[in-house]
C-alpha cells in the first residue's frame, strides 16, 4: 500500500528550490561515469538489456548530463509560471492567486528499452513535491539515483522510493496512486488506466516511431552530408532501434540519388557501428532481423529493391521497400524509403498509421515542418540528436511538471 | 521415405522449378546456385521467405490455369501473397494422408463440425479447402460449418453436436484456436457442455498471436476437454500454412506430455536454422525451414518466421516471429499488468 511505502506530503515543507538543486547536484554526480554507483547500474543495464557498455555509457550521459538546476528552473517557470507557485500562493495580474500543489502520489511504471525513461518525470514530480513510487528495473537505476537524492537531503528517502515488482498483487495497488505513469502499449494503457481510481490522473505514454528525412539540397555539400548520415546513423544505431526515439524509417529525396544515400548511409552505419557495437540480442530479435534480409533479398533479386548490411549480418537496410510494407521494427533493422517530396513521406505513414514521436529533419525548410506536424510528430530535431531529448524539452507531446500539479485559486 | 529417396526427389522437383520459376531461378542465382551450381543436398535448397507469397509470382505454370490458388492473410495495409496450385489432386493426395496418418490411425469414419467458414464462403481460405476435402472425404456426410460471415452459428452447432450424440457417432471437432476459444465462451454463457460419443476427437490450429485474446495452451486443451467430454490427447494441434501443401501435427507419443512435438508427413523435411541458414543441431532454437515435396509446382523449400527447436522425429513449434510493431518507451508494463490486476 502507498501509505506503507511512501510518507504523505514528504516534501511539503522543501522549498522548491531546495528540491531543484537537490536533484541537480545529484544528476551532477551521477554524470560522472566513475561513479561508483553509476558504475554499478551500468554493468545491470548491460547485462538486462544486452547492449554494449559504450551504449549504456551514451545513454547514461545523456540522460544526467542536462539535469541541471537551469533547465529544470526554466521548465517550471515557463510551464508553471514561475517557481515560487509550488511553495505557496503567488498574485497573477487579472486572475486569482493561484497554488499549485503536489497532485499527491505518484507511480511510474516503465521500462524495458529505454534506459532511465522513468527518470525524468519522477523528477519533475518531485519537483511539484509528489510523493513518487517507480517501478524500476532489476538494474535498480533509478533506486541508486533516488539513493543519491536520499543523502542530499533525508527528506527524499521518504518521498522517492523505487521498486521491483514482484508478483505479490498486494505490493502495488495502484487504486491508491493520485497519478499514474505508464509506458507501454497502447491496450496495455487501456488496462493500467482501467485500473487507477476513478479520479486519479493517467498519463500514457503509448506506442510510438521515429523518422528522418534527407533533402536533396543537403547532399549537394559532401560535409553536410556525411554529418547528416552518421546522426542517422547513431539515430539508428542506439539501443538497437529499440526505443520510440530510434531511427526506424529514414525517407530520401529521389533528387539526392536514394540508391547512392542508402549505400553512404550503410557506409556511416558501419562505422559508427564500431563506436556503438550491437549488444547481444535475443534470438528472437536475430531471427526476425534475418528474416528482414531474406525477404529484402528475395526482393533485390528481382531489382525491385535492395538490402544493406555487413559481413555479420548487425543490421538490415531495407532500400526502397514495397509502401505496402511498414517498417521492420526489428532491432537494428530500418527502412529508406525515396520519396519525390514530403507528401510521399506523409502518405506512407498515414498508411501505417505511424504514432510519431522523433521526426528529424535535414534542414528547417517550412514544407517539411509543415509534414511533421501534420503527420503527428511530436519533436523536430536534427540527424544525431534525436536519441538526445533536452531535459527542458516535451516527451510525447506533453508537458513535464503540469500534470504533477493540482492548482488552487484563491478567490478571497 | 530414405533419406537418399527423398534428396533424389527434392533435388529433381528444385531443378525442375529452377527451369521454369523464373523469379525463384534469379533469386537462387543471386545466392550463387543455378543449373551450373546445383546443391548436392536437400539442405541447401534456398528457401524463399514466406513474404516472397506476397512480391511474386512463384509458379512454374501459367498461373492462369491454377486449378487452386490460396490467398495469404492481407491487411487494409498489406496485400495478400497467392499461393497457386497447378494440381488439385496432389494437393488432396498430401493433405489427405497427413491427416489419416495424424488424426486418424484408426480409420474412424467420423462427424466433421467445423467452426471455421466453409469453402464456399472463404474459396481463397487454404484451411476451408483442406477441412472440405477431409469432410467429404472421411465424413459421415453429415458434418457442418459453424461460422458465417464473422458469426458463430452457436444454437446450430450446438443442435448438430446433441444430433451427433443421439446418433452415437464420433465427432471431430475442427477450428482455428481463436474460433474454437470463442465457441467455449458462448457455450459457458449458455452453460451448455457436452460428453461427446467415443473415438470423438479436436484437431485446432492457427494459435491466437495478434488477437486481442491469448490463453495458455494447456489451459485452453483443459477447457476444451472439460467442455466437450474427451481426453487432453484426443485434441491434436495443426500446424500448416497456405504457402505449404503439406500439414505437420502433434505426433501421437507427444499428446500426453507437457510439450507436443509436431511431426511431418515423409514428404514433408523441416530444420531449424540460425539466422544465417545454417541447421542448428541440439535443442536450441532457431527458425523453421521446410522442404516440401508436395510444392510441386510453386517452390518446394519455404523458410518461415516460426520459432522452433529440433525434437525427437520433428520440432518443438515456440510461437511466430510477429512484426514486433511499434514501441513504446517500453514493453514491459505488459510483463507488469499480471502483478498489479
Amino acid at each position: 500500500m502507498v501509505q506503507r511505502s511512501l510518507k504523505r506530503n514528504a516534501l511539503r515543507a522543501l522549498p522548491a528550490r531546495s528540491i531543484i538543486d537537490a536533484i541537480a547536484a545529484a544528476a551532477r554526480q551521477w554524470s560522472d561515469p566513475d561513479l561508483p554507483s553509476r558504475r554499478r547500474s551500468a554493468r545491470a543495464i548491460a547485462e538486462r538489456t544486452g547492449y554494449s557498455a559504450s551504449v549504456v555509457d551514451h545513454a547514461l550521459h545523456h540522460l544526467f548530463e542536462p539535469i541541471t538546476g537551469t533547465a529544470l528552473n526554466q521548465t517550471i517557470a515557463a510551464e508553471l509560471g514561475s517557481v515560487d507557485v509550488l511553495d505557496g500562493f503567488v498574485q497573477r495580474d487579472g486572475r486569482p492567486d493561484t497554488f499549485a500543489a503536489a497532485v499527491g502520489s505518484v507511480c511510474l511504471i516503465a521500462s524495458r528499452t529505454t534506459i532511465g525513461v522513468t527518470l525524468l518525470p519522477a523528477i519533475y514530480a518531485l519537483c511539484a513535491k509528489c510523493d513518487v513510487m517507480v517501478k524500476d528495473r532489476e538494474d535498480h537505476l533509478i533506486a541508486a539515483f533516488f539513493g543519491t537524492l536520499a543523502e542530499r537531503h533525508e527528506a527524499f528517502s521518504d518521498a522517492a522510493r523505487a521498486k521491483t515488482f514482484s508478483s505479490e498483487a498486494s505490493e502495488l495497488d495502484i487504486h491508491e496512486f493520485d497519478c499514474v505513469v505508464a509506458f507501454g502499449k497502447d491496450a496495455t494503457l487501456a488496462r493500467i488506466r482501467s485500473a487507477c481510481a476513478p479520479n486519479a490522473r493517467f498519463v500514457g505514454f503509448g506506442s510510438r516511431a521515429s523518422a528522418g528525412y534527407i533533402t536533396a539540397g543537403r547532399t549537394h555539400d559532401n560535409g553536410a552530408l556525411t554529418a547528416t548520415l552518421e546522426g542517422a546513423a547513431r539515430d539508428f544505431l542506439l539501443y538497437d532501434s529499440e526505443g520510440c526515439m530510434s531511427l526506424h524509417v529514414l525517407f530520401v529525396e529521389e533528387a539526392a540519388g536514394g540508391g547512392r544515400i542508402a549505400e553512404l548511409f550503410s557506409a556511416a552505419v558501419e562505422r559508427e557501428s564500431l563506436r556503438f557495437p550491437i549488444g547481444t540480442s535475443d534470438l528472437e530479435a536475430v531471427t526476425r532481423r534475418a528474416s528482414v534480409q531474406r525477404s529484402a533479398a528475395f526482393r533485390a533479386s528481382m531489382a525491385s529493391q535492395g538490402v544493406l548490411s555487413d559481413e555479420r549480418s548487425t543490421h538490415a537496410i531495407v532500400f526502397d521497400p514495397p509502401r505496402d510494407e511498414p517498417p521492420p521494427f526489428t532491432p537494428r533493422s530500418i527502412s529508406v524509403i525515396p520519396v519525390h517530396g514530403p507528401s510521399d513521406a506523409a502518405s506512407y505513414l498515414k498508411r501505417h498509421r505511424i504514432a510519431l514521436e522523433a521526426f528529424a529533419l535535414s534542414e528547417r525548410r517550412a514544407d517539411l515542418v509543415d509534414m511533421a506536424v501534420e503527420a503527428g510528430a511530436v519533436r523536430l530535431t536534427r540527424f544525431g540528436a534525436m536519441q538526445q531529448p533536452p531535459a527542458s524539452g516535451n516527451h510525447g507531446g506533453r508537458p513535464r511538471i503540469l500534470d504533477f500539479v493540482r492548482w488552487i485559486d484563491r478567490e478571497l | 521415405m530414405s533419406e537418399t529417396t527423398f534428396n533424389s526427389l527434392a533435388l529433381q522437383i528444385f531443378a525442375h522449378q529452377l527451369r521454369h520459376n523464373a523469379p525463384y531461378a534469379r533469386f537462387c542465382a543471386s545466392l550463387g546456385v543455378g543449373p551450373d551450381a546445383m546443391p548436392a543436398r536437400w539442405e541447401d535448397i534456398p528457401a524463399v521467405p514466406v513474404s516472397a507469397f506476397k512480391d511474386a509470382t512463384l509458379t512454374t505454370f501459367e498461373p492462369g490455369t491454377a486449378e487452386l490458388q490460396f490467398e495469404t492473410s492481407g491487411t487494409t495495409q498489406r496485400r495478400a501473397g497467392v499461393h497457386f496450385m497447378e494440381n488439385a489432386a496432389l494437393y488432396r493426395a498430401s493433405l489427405l494422408a497427413a491427416f489419416d496418418r495424424a488424426m486418424l490411425p484408426d480409420c474412424a469414419r467420423l462427424r466433421y463440425l467445423n467452426v471455421v467458414p466453409s469453402s464456399n464462403e472463404k474459396p481463397r481460405s487454404s484451411l476451408a479447402y483442406m477441412l472440405d476435402v477431409i469432410t467429404s472425404a472421411r465424413g459421415d456426410g453429415l458434418g457442418g460449418w459453424y461460422v458465417h460471415g464473422d458469426q458463430l452459428a452457436v444454437d446450430e452447432f450446438v443442435h448438430d453436436t446433441h444430433a451427433a450424440i443421439s446418433d452415437g457417432i464420433g465427432v471431430c471437432i475442427t477450428g482455428t484456436a481463436f474460433g474454437l476459444l470463442n465457441l467455449l465462451d458462448a457455450l459457458s454463457a449458455r452453460n451448455e457442455s457436452f460428453e461427446l460419443p467415443p473415438r470423438s476427437r479436436m484437431m485446432e490450429t492457427g494459435g491466437f498471436k495478434g488477437r486481442t485474446r491469448e490463453i495458455e495452451r494447456r489451459q485452453f486443451y483443459r477447457l476444451l476437454s472439460e467442455r466437450f467430454g474427451i481426453e487432453e490427447p484426443a485434441i491434436t494441434a495443426e500446424y500448416g500454412m497456405t504457402e505449404l501443401s503439406s500439414q505437420c501435427y502433434d505426433s501421437l507419443e507427444s499428446r500426453s506430455s507437457a510439450q507436443r512435438i509436431k511431426v511431418s508427413p515423409p514428404w514433408l523435411r523441416s530444420r531449424v536454422v540460425d539466422p544465417v541458414g545454417k541447421t542448428i543441431q541440439g535443442e536450441q532454437s532457431g527458425a523453421l525451414v521446410h522442404v516440401d515435396l508436395a510444392n510441386r509446382s510453386s517452390v518446394l523449400a519455404i523458410a518461415t518466421d516460426d520459432l522452433a527447436s529440433a525434437a525427437r522425429d520433428g520440432f518443438l513449434l515456440h510461437g511466430r516471429l510477429e512484426s514486433a510493431g511499434l514501441r513504446g518507451c517500453s514493453l514491459d508494463a505488459e510483463d507488469l499488468w499480471s502483478s498489479v490486476r
